[in-house]
């Protein structure tokens, strides 16, 4: 009802023409195809998977409603609880250094020289991996028995470190092998939307003699925090959802330091068949994503807006 | 460009699969992919491996048995996700390889066939089977598969070193019969060699202090689930069994970083004297000794897990072929699946080459087995093997919980009152659920 | 001034080597025997390499059949994407029409929705469709990634309206105005988006692992996965890295494609 009122009263107050209200219904049909994935493929499953976080069952039926006690149960799941902590910490220790370390290598990289070129490739080849070889790579290099960085440390007399086998450095290492692994995208995107930033802005700021550090300041940063915006948004919601890496280089240890809440969704779902538990746990995430993004946008606007 | 077109044209024999009217049979197994090496050859006798011998048997299959199109489906070890994903959406395999302590889950919830008719039919009795595998496929009195081999833990054993250590007599290694003679050799061994006794896969890997753990808990008479839906876990034998390990820990009488391949890797390098691990090494570590050079050359043995406590008996657990429920299985493809179980059977001897332990008891008191390297010493676990209780569902991860407990416990990082304490409580958590 | 730059391309070459060396590791890991690394994996320094590995993947033909598959997929999700996002951007960004900025704001949510949230119920829905072991099983799922739809409703925004207002003067249709005004000139945004998109398909590993089942329809992750992880054969390091070269190399050129063509559309750009 709420919706359908001001549908009703736009067109007294801007006086369009009649034709113009079948158009835009005709407008509409250019995000038809895409609606109807969105809604086939995300909203439906996301509302079952709603359904399906308040019963209890497998992947072979549901067995009971349980109504709330799954979220009741999670909250008061010490492991679950750990889980969270962990996920928080991670996206600490890689957004804000994914969000940085690409913007700065972007601005230097910003030029058709052929060594940008080659450097470019450099930092985004390592993007093209699959998850399974990122860690096995780093597997070698973190292993204090003859991994890479055991060598160096051995070479320069010290003891080699467990990294992943210490609850104190095990997520920094994760976290190290993840922006490795994934400093490719902000780079790209930072680079393609300084490729946007129209010359002219430039050109003047030579004449008037800026500094570099004003340009970059007074012309570049503004001209880009859409998508610095875009680019905080994307890694919260890609670091949150963290999976791959602890599950095979620490199985979420040493003494789950390392379980992410998506893990702690996995193991409970696909390995101790609790599907309705585990799409509880999946809502929560839901929930802990979008809060993290929206506070991110509703930042970023105000700011925009001042 | 060349590389190109050859890409394409492959695609292409590929795409253009041949009418055929033979039965299909789905067999879907892990032990992983070998068709490079072992893609043409049906010698089983001259596989190698568990990857090189169930290839080797499949295909000798597929040859002897041209009416029958066996399409085979390689997982990603343990491939239960996927498994659990075709049940759920009615694409159930002919036959799939399942551990013995998984079987229960999928039996509850009716998605395996019970086998004991189809078994009487090909001639198998699982009354001529070890304790041990009987146990794996056997539920409320009815059997669920038919079991391909047990495994358990081993020490295998660095004989040079040993030798050096003083620790041979007789040709035969000196084993502990008691945890302090045991920390009393290994401190002589790690005295006389500057190395651990033990080598162990220990980071970020859990499975070995789960079967370090079931073990001296069962050979102290524990009984973690004597209710096999509550686990008790605040005992003073898992306490005990902790303990020990801890101590070794604590002593460095062990190699503490190593993953599971940089283990198996450093055991073949000489980085310790016993290394804990199951029977799927006997194999290649039987090679090392035969090889000219190498830290094994000339000095392996391997033996079951020794008595330290009241009990000889040791964790164990096996793999199985089971039969998902599918109603649409047609009576030709169950035959054909019968077929191929009757024909696995009867090569059991070539799995057992593998190292596993074999499932019939006349094989294992068969010359020709005992005549394989090792086996005489192996034959005891015939008896001493012991898995779970049947009834305990959920084992795979609770094994998983467990072991990560306990090496929470054994590195220090919590005490192991609190590690036992949170083994229970989260045990129980998935138990309660069920 | 320009010391400050030098610091930082120095900085950033530094980088470069750091982000370098696991990758050179890799490849030469990929070309050494699998029995040398499983005894130590420092032989990799001893100079002896070998092809082997390669041979093997070759070998085994099936691994052409998953890679087929892949590019199959990835190519068609990559298009999907594409063309989904470019005229829902379009609408979003430019047309009226009833609840357009509801309806985005639901599309931008759907940004947060973990994948592991939807991904049983999905299943589901396929199983019911009987539309597992299909290729519009593994391509249709990535069509409803609203990331692509946020992308070029961002670029159709920061393009002057004044192209279109003109356009529109000559009574080109709304069509028209889209596909020979507007869409030319988001070509950076699709060869980003583009890039992005065929890189998660082609790296993409639950959802193909629980649908494509039958080994004649699995991607090359799932199949490169499917050989791996077995206790008693740790000795196929090689083998690995050879198959993470292989599986890596398509995707790296069709990366160094797309870069080049960025490269191009921003000059041309600039040259007008």
């Amino acid at each position: 009802m709420a919706t359908a009122l001001p549908q009703q009263v736009a067109p007294v107050a801007t006086h369009p023409p009649r034709g113009r209200r079948a158009a835009g219904w005709a407008n509409a049909l250019f995000v038809l195809p895409y609606l109807a994935m969105f809604v086939a493929m995300i909203v439906v499953p996301l509302a079952m998977g709603m359904w399906l976080s308040t019963t209890k069952g497998d992947l072979f039926g549901v067995e009971a409603h349980v109504g709330l006690a799954n979220f009741t149960r999670l909250f008061g799941d010490p492991i679950f609880l750990e889980t969270v902590g962990n996920t928080f910490y991670f996206v600490v220790l890689t957004v804000p250094a994914l969000t940085l370390i690409g913007l700065g290598l972007a601005l230097v990289l910003n030029t058709p020289a052929r060594w940008a070129t080659v450097l470019r490739t450099i930092f985004f080849a390592s993007t093209v991996l699959s998850v399974t070889v990122v860690t096995l790579v780093w597997r070698l290099v973190f292993l204090p028995d003859g991994g890479l960085l055991a060598v160096i440390s051995e070479a320069l007399g010290k003891t080699p470190i467990a990294f992943l086998n210490d609850p104190e450095l095990a997520m920094p290492a994760i976290a190290i092998t993840t922006i490795w692994w994934c400093i490719g995208l902000p780079m790209v995107l930072f680079l393609a939307a300084l490729q946007q930033v129209p010359r002219e802005l430039y050109e003047a700021a030579a004449l008037d003699n800026a500094g570099r550090w004003t340009t970059l300041r007074r012309i570049t940063l503004p001209a880009i925090s859409r998508t610095f915006v875009l680019v905080v948004i994307i890694e919260i919601i890609l670091q949150f959802q963290l999976f791959g890496q602890p599950q095979l280089m620490t199985l979420g240890g040493p003494n789950n330091a390392t379980r992410p809440i998506v893990l702690f969704i996995y193991e409970t779902g696909w390995r101790q068949w609790e599907l309705g538990y585990a799409a509880a746990a999946a809502q929560v995430l839901f929930a802990m994503i979008l809060v993290a993004a929206m506070a991110q946008y509703v930042v970023a606007s105000r700011k925009g807006a001042q | 460009m060349r590389a190109l077109v050859l890409l394409l044209a492959l695609l292409l024999a590929a795409c253009g699969p041949a009418e055929d009217d033979r039965t299909t049979l789905t067999i879907q197994r892990f032990f992983g992919a070998c068709e490079a090496e072992y893609g043409a050859v049906t010698d089983i006798a001259a596989a190698q491996g568990e990857c090189g011998i169930m290839t080797a048997i499949i295909n000798r299959f597929e040859a002897e048995n041209p009416d029958i199109r066996v399409v085979e489906n390689i997982v990603f070890w343990p491939g239960y996700d996927q498994l659990t994903a075709q049940l759920a959406s009615n694409d159930a395999p002919d036959l799939v390889t399942m551990h013995g302590s998984v079987i229960s889950d999928y039996q509850a919830r009716g998605l395996i066939e019970p086998m004991d008719a189809d078994l009487a039919k090909i001639g198998i009795a699982p009354a001529g089977m070890t304790e041990a595998a009987r146990a794996a496929i056997t539920i409320d009195g009815r059997v669920w598969g038919l079991p391909i081999d047990t495994w358990a833990p081993l020490w295998h054993i660095n004989m040079n070193l040993f030798r050096k250590a003083g620790l041979v007599r007789g040709g035969r290694p000196v084993l502990p019969s008691s945890p302090a003679e045991l920390i009393a050799q290994a401190e002589q061994f790690e005295a006389r060699t500057g190395k651990p006794y033990f080598v162990q896969g220990a980071a970020n890997e859990y499975a070995g202090f789960t079967r370090n753990f079931y073990t001296f808990l069962m050979q102290q008479n524990g009984e973690p689930f004597a209710d096999p839906r509550r686990a008790d876990f605040t005992t003073p034998e898992a306490a005990e069994a902790l303990r020990l390990f801890k101590d070794i820990y604590d002593r460095d009488l062990t190699t503490k970083n190593q993953d599971y391949s940089a283990a198996v890797a450093g055991f073949l390098k000489g980085d310790g004297g016993v290394f804990l691990v199951g029977t799927w090494m006997v194999g290649d570590f039987q090679a090392a000794s035969e090889a000219e050079e190498g830290a094994l050359s000339g000095g392996y043995a391997v033996v079951p897990y020794p008595q330290l406590y009241a009990r000889d008996v040791t964790f164990a657990d096996g793999h199985n072929w089971v039969m998902p429920a599918d109603p649409d299985r047609t009576a030709a493809e169950h035959e054909a699946a019968l077929r191929f179980l009757a024909f696995f059977s009867r090569h059991a001897f070539d799995w057992s080459r593998t190292g596993h332990l074999p499932v019939y008891k006349a094989m294992i008191d068969s010359p020709r087995w005992r005549a394989l390297p090792h086996r005489d010493a192996l034959a005891g676990l015939a008896t001493s093997a012991a898995p779970l209780p049947k009834g305990v569902r959920r084992q795979f991860p609770i094994e998983t919980i467990v072991g990560q407990e306990s090496a929470a416990a054994i590195s220090g990082a919590k005490p192991i009152p609190t590690a036992l304490a949170d083994m229970e409580r989260r045990v129980n958590d998935i138990l309660k659920n069920l | 001034m320009r010391s400050q730059n030098r610091v930082a391309i120095a900085l950033v070459v530094i980088a470069g080597v750091l982000m370098l060396v696991p990758m050179l590791w890799v490849l030469a890991l990929s070309l050494k025997s699998n029995a040398a690394l499983m005894v130590d994996t420092n032989s990799v320094f001893d100079g002896v390499f070998t092809l082997e590995n390669y041979a093997a993947i070759l070998g085994d033909g099936q691994v052409f059949r998953w890679i087929g598959n892949s590019l199959i997929v990835s190519l068609g999700m990559t298009a999907g994407v594409l063309a989904l996002s470019s005229l829902a951007g379009y609408g979003f960004a430019r047309l009226e029409f009833p609840g357009r900025n509801i309806l985005f704001v639901i599309v931008l949510l759907g940004l947060a929705v973990p994948e592991q949230a939807v991904i049983i119920a999905r299943h589901q829905l396929f199983s019911w469709a009987g539309w597992h072991n299909t290729y519009p099983a593994l391509i249709i799922p990535g069509l409803a990634a609203p990331f692509g739809v946020f992308l070029m409703t961002q670029y159709f925004r920061a393009i002057p309206k004044e192209l279109d207002e003109a356009a529109m003067l000559d009574s080109a249709s709304r069509f028209t105005v889209f596909w020979k005004v507007l869409l030319p000139l988001t070509i950076p945004a699709q060869a980003t988006l583009g890039i992005f998109t065929f890189l998660s398909a082609w790296n993409d590993y639950w959802w193909p692992l629980i649908s494509a089942t039958n080994k004649q329809m699995f991607t090359l992750t799932v199949g490169i996965a499917s050989t791996q992880m077995n206790f008693a054969q740790t000795e196929g390091l090689g083998f690995l890295m050879a198959q993470a070269v292989f599986a890596g190399a398509p995707i790296l050129i069709v990366y160094l494609f797309f870069q080049k063509y960025i490269v191009q559309a921003v000059a041309g750009a600039a040259g007008r």
